[in-house]
């Protein structure tokens, strides 16, 4: 069997905060989790579900209740980790009284980086955010999307193999989150490993190779996205624009399931040829066919299937 | 070093943009600059009046700034959450700490540094209309070690701010700030009155043992704030020594070392 390297491995790892006068309160409670290199890793779950817990936890910022993690290959939160690690945390903020290059000169100082030849890799990482135009202004004057275009910056600093970012595109407009993903894609394409919190299910789901749903601090879905969208019974689907009667009829003799999304029919069926035999025949008579193939539930779905009710941010999904 | 001296830095010009700080020390160069005003309240020992309010003035809002200042350093950070980024890169919490502390304390030395400037200038200028000589020819005041001494005097300010300054940030990592702020004053306070407490451990003046050993604990763990202030030896132009200078000095270095030390130990425990 051909040996898998990981970039995270967490075993029972668990954080419960102390609120005072006798009070607990779980972070995350018994998380075991691998990451393998190379792959985008989406660690999705409501607000307060323990996303930015586990983040810290593995980044040395708080401290294990009981478990333990190996962030490449090292004990998490060690220095050596750390030299190979980039960091985006939710909301970045930064010392506003430096310009965007004086940031990344200070940030890569501290990895021992820096000098006249790496003016041009400061440059190459602004432009890739596309904030080389506003060199020259403070980070005070920043708007959120240009401090999240920053924080991005930052993390790649030290040209690092696994990136954690949490919440990379709240806030943030279609456009700069749009940039945002290709980044994150253009990196996964350079080969490292980006472990990825969000609430953001849309955005995640297209760009994760796995994913893992959190709820109150407990791991309650894993697995691949593919596998995991096409579910425990793959089914296919026939979806049609306002079919006649006559259609509709037809469709509901030979298909498992018929359901109306405002004013498209879906027909659902298990076996896959009678999918296609009722789709031909569909667009034999004229119908408008709009799509036909296996039947994919949505990301939000299954995170609401596994948490088990709509999560509080449902308007942001 | 390096990562110290990055976090120090960012810390200094960071410092530079609380505009709370700036206010007190404006206000102090002001009532430094106008000090030689209050002289008028005191005729006679108008010298006196301008060593008291303008050597004071420098203690006072500087020990103000190092609490301010050294108070917000750490708890800022977290709630500002640039400390995320910056634990999350190869500094280690020791480096940030002594990082935050260095670059506080260039904030407040600087700003101590233009206060007595200010003063200095003040001085230069007003003591010697001050130091005339009487009807019978020997000088109201001997001048000899004055200038010398309230250098050195300024110099001792900024070893003792950086005592009040450990104390803050540390207290800071402990407390909550509001709470670290409190309990520097108090130190700050009674570390100006320790020799009082000293006399008062001494069997002679307090009979009860465990009074006894409270005063004492006092005595020995809070810091001697009171040998930093050498007006009394400027007034009397007795010269403020090196050895003095060099024992104090070191004192205020190992009693911040401590400190520090201590801070370490509960920042390394302290989440984020």
């Amino acid at each position: 069997m051909a040996h898998i390297a990981l970039a995270i491995r967490t075993d029972n790892l668990t954080k419960i905060y102390y609120m005072g006068w006798g009070r607990y309160q779980v972070g995350v409670r018994d998380l075991s989790l691998e990451v393998e290199e190379g792959q985008i890793f989406g660690l999705v779950g409501p607000n307060g579900s323990g996303k930015t817990t586990t983040l810290k936890l593995l980044l040395g910022l708080i401290f294990a209740t009981s478990g333990d993690a190996e962030v490449l290959g090292e004990p998490m939160g060690s220095p050596r980790a750390k030299q190979r690690v980039g960091y985006l945390p939710e909301g970045p903020y930064f010392y506003e009284h430096l310009t965007a290059p004086e940031l990344l000169r200070m940030y890569a100082s501290l990895f021992g980086l820096g000098g006249r030849q790496f003016e041009s890799r400061i440059q190459e990482l602004l432009e890739l955010v596309d904030m080389w135009d506003h060199r020259e202004q403070r980070v005070a004057n920043y708007s959120r999307g240009m401090r999240q275009r920053v924080g991005v910056a930052q993390t790649l600093i030290n040209e690092p193999d696994l990136l954690f970012f949490d919440e990379p595109t709240a806030g943030l407009d279609p456009i700069g989150a749009r940039d945002i993903r290709e980044v994150i894609l253009r990196l996964r394409g350079e080969g490292k490993t980006i472990f990825l919190c969000s609430h953001l299910l849309k955005e995640m789901e297209p760009i994760c190779d796995n994913i893992a749903i959190l709820d109150r601090g407990e791991l309650v879905g894993q697995g691949g996205v593919e596998e995991l969208l096409a579910g425990e019974e793959q089914r296919y689907r026939v979806e049609l624009r306002s079919p006649s009667e006559e259609m509709l009829a037809g469709l509901e003799q030979v298909a498992d399931e018929v359901v109306w999304l405002d004013d498209t029919c879906r027909a659902l069926f298990a076996d896959r040829q009678a999918a296609f035999e009722a789709a031909a025949r569909a667009d034999d008579e004229g119908g408008h066919l709009l799509a036909v193939g296996p039947d994919r539930r949505t990301l939000e779905e299954v995170f609401i299937d596994a948490v088990g009710e709509v999560a509080p941010d449902a308007s942001d999904l | 070093m390096r990562a110290i001296y990055r976090v120090a830095r960012a810390t200094y010009y960071e410092g530079w943009r609380r505009r709370f700080l700036n206010g007190i020390l404006v206000f102090a160069i002001l009532i430094i600059g106008s000090s030689w005003v209050f002289t008028y309240l005191q005729p006679g020992a108008e010298l006196k009046m301008l060593i008291d309010v303008g050597l004071g003035s420098i203690r006072f809002f500087g020990m103000l700034i190092a609490v301010f200042l050294g108070t917000r350093l750490i708890p800022d950070e977290i709630e500002k959450r640039t400390i995320y980024t910056l634990l999350s890169k190869p500094v280690t919490r020791m480096q940030f700490l002594l990082g935050k502390y260095f670059g506080g304390l260039a904030t407040v030395i600087s700003n101590v540094a233009l206060m007595g400037a200010t003063f200095y200038v003040v001085f230069l200028v007003k003591a010697p209309q001050f130091a005339q000589p009487t009807e019978e020819g020997s000088p109201v005041y001997s001048m000899e070690f004055m200038y010398e001494n309230i250098a050195k005097a300024i110099v001792l300010n900024f070893v003792e701010l950086a005592v009040v300054m450990a104390i803050a940030v540390v207290a800071s990592v402990v407390f909550s700030w509001i709470l670290a702020a409190i309990v520097s004053f108090f130190v700050y306070f009674v570390g100006q009155m320790s020799e009082f407490f000293g006399h008062l451990a001494d069997p002679e003046t307090t009979a009860n043992p465990v009074a006894r050993m409270i005063l004492l604990t006092i005595y020995r763990v809070l810091p001697h704030f009171e040998n930093f202030d050498v007006r009394e030896s400027i007034l009397t132009d007795i010269p403020v020594i090196w050895p003095y200078m060099g024992k104090v000095a070191a004192m205020g270095a190992l009693y911040v070392a401590v400190v520090l030390a201590l801070g370490y130990l509960f920042f390394n425990q302290r989440e984020v």
